[in-house]
């Protein structure tokens, strides 16, 4: 008698569940077909605090390192070229490597002057695990260190220098 | 009964040579029911396991070590390696060694966010847990169910710290990011959504008769068992062990919530069996619902970080502190030798470790496929075994 009722009561709850999956078709679905069925890009409406790639403002960078120190995997290498006659500071290399980032944050919160910061850039694939390094400064180029007296140049959009950057190892025009 | 005795570890060798009438069957590194790279020796004849040993080992990332080169601010990104499933929790307990070594005060509304936090992946990590359980048992379904709320959880998250996964969210003496009040507003609804959303899972799983007659009295553990072998957690209560270091060593502002500890007592069969682990992590979902209710209503104004020295350089001393994770008691034993900006000596204390141990004592003459069920109503994490 046992096996029968046994029998019955696995019958009911089988039904049970598949009322409950029946009951998920009247429901509006969770899915998303991501990329390409979206209205915006994705990283247009991720949240301001994602963590995404790490892009670098040179023209507000103070070059005190925080950074650099803050990392501990050290991802970021700053050189600072110093003028020992005239005491003039050039920031000749600012390189953050993507790959090797464990986007944990920590350097941007040392920042006093929000020159290095997260973008809700996240697509970085390449060929080649190299192009992940995203020089910030090119060889050869030397930037002024900036000194928070002066006025602060104009915002540029959040993300666009890490996606030139990075449209530039692809290739992409 | 048992042909082969088991001494030390260099005797594996003997097992693989296999005595008459036995037979050695590798399970994993890459079986897909065992919760990440696990490999088990079981020593079998036929269906029936006369022993299942487990091997650890192949997610060791050394963390411990690595805490010793790295500053202690610096260590806390790798707190989130330890227990992926869970790594607001991680934080937390280093975030409160350090501070207890060093004596920064926390300001209140960082503790109460720490508490949201370490909430909402408590239930983000149960749903893992008892999802997966289910899926390993046979049943897909409410794993399916269960990821779409928990990815409700990732972008909660991802709003609050800006990363699903790795949270890094406790800094020490305080907490990254602030909780805006449209968020927390967020998380309200989506516990409204999410409690009948608990009634509409035991209508599909935990009251379903076949995966009730597939766990009950399945590999139960005794109490006596569980205190032996350092059970904690979930594992523990299921067995009927009242302790949960929420309530019974209250640290952070546990101490202000209303909440019960769930304890298992035998629902559908014997006490601390399979199915107990699993109604125990089901019904304690619906406790941290509770409590993030009455945080989310209590979270005081105010500052979310103290004021602390950008090189941490704690005095000499070592301490200790625990919290209440997912997968029980997580410990940080830290030592500084009071000169260097870096841990002299980190411990880390984790729950899978104890549980993995208890697993060959418990595989003893039950058939291979209730192996499955161990694994997963145990709730091991392979990187928390290993570190």
């Amino acid at each position: 008698m046992q096996y029968f009722t046994n029998i019955k009561r696995s019958m009911m709850s089988v039904l049970e569940g598949m009322a409950v999956t029946f009951s998920w078709l009247f429901r509006r679905p969770y899915t998303v077909q991501w990329p390409d069925k979206i209205p915006e890009p994705l990283e247009k409406t991720l949240p301001a605090t994602y963590r995404g790639l790490l892009e670098v403002d040179t023209r507000i960078c103070t070059a005190c390192l925080a950074c650099e120190k803050a990392c501990p995997i050290e991802v970021i290498a700053i050189e600072v070229d110093r003028n020992s006659e005239t005491k003039e500071r050039h920031i000749v290399r600012f390189d953050v490597d993507a790959a090797k980032c464990m986007y944990c944050g920590l350097c941007v919160e040392q920042c006093p002057t929000d020159a290095i910061h997260h973008t809700t850039l996240f697509a970085a694939t390449t060929p080649d695990i190299g192009d992940l390094v995203l020089t910030f400064i090119k060889p050869g180029e030397r930037a002024l260190p900036f000194k928070p007296k002066d006025a602060p140049p104009a915002a540029i959009e959040r993300g666009a220098i890490t996606q030139a950057l990075l449209d530039s190892r692809r290739g992409v025009e | 009964m048992i042909k082969q005795e088991l001494k030390n570890i260099d005797e594996l060798r003997i097992l693989r040579e296999p005595v008459e009438g036995e037979m050695l069957v590798n399970m994993g590194p890459q079986h897909p029911s065992t919760h990440g790279v696990l490999n088990f020796l079981l020593v079998t004849d036929g269906e029936v396991m006369h022993r299942a040993v487990p091997h650890i080992g192949y997610l060791h990332r050394g963390i411990e070590k690595l805490a010793e080169q790295t500053e202690y601010a610096g260590f806390m990104p790798f707190t989130d390696r330890i227990d992926y499933l869970a790594a607001m929790a991680a934080n937390q307990a280093y975030a409160m060694a350090v501070e207890k070594l060093a004596g920064y005060v926390v300001p209140e509304r960082a503790e109460f966010l720490r508490v949201i936090a370490c909430e909402l992946n408590r239930i983000a990590s149960h749903l893992v847990a008892t999802g997966s359980m289910a899926m390993d048992i046979g049943a897909v379904t409410p794993f399916i169910h269960w990821i779409r709320e928990r990815e409700y959880i990732n972008e909660i998250t991802e709003e609050l710290c800006g990363s699903r996964l790795t949270y890094n969210y406790c800094r020490i003496g305080g907490v990254s990011h602030d909780l805006p009040a449209t968020l927390a507003g967020k998380i309200l609804l989506w516990l409204d959504h999410f409690e009948p959303i608990i009634d509409e899972f035991d209508r599909l799983i935990t009251h379903n008769e076949i995966f009730v007659h597939r766990l009950a009295d399945v590999c139960a553990i005794s109490a006596q068992n569980a205190t032996g072998y350092g059970l904690v957690g979930p594992n523990l209560r299921a067995s009927g062990v009242d302790w949960d270091l929420r309530r019974d060593k209250p640290y952070s502002v546990y101490d202000r919530f209303d909440f019960n500890i769930v304890l298992g007592k035998g629902f559908r069969g014997a006490v601390g069996d399979s199915y107990d682990r699993f109604v125990v992590r089901v019904l304690e979902m619906r406790e941290s619902c509770k409590i993030l209710r009455q945080a989310l209503v209590a979270l005081p104004a105010g500052e979310i970080r103290s004021k602390v020295p950008r090189v941490i350089k704690p005095p000499v001393g070592e301490t200790y502190a625990a919290v209440e994770a997912p997968r029980g008691e997580l410990g940080y034993y830290v030592v500084s030798d009071g000169v260097s900006s870096k841990p002299y000596r980190v411990k880390i204390r984790t729950g899978s470790f104890t549980a993995m141990s208890i697993i060959e004592s418990l595989s003893k003459g039950v058939m291979i496929a209730d192996l499955v069920a161990i694994i997963g109503s145990l709730d091991v994490v392979a990187p928390e075994v290993d570190r």
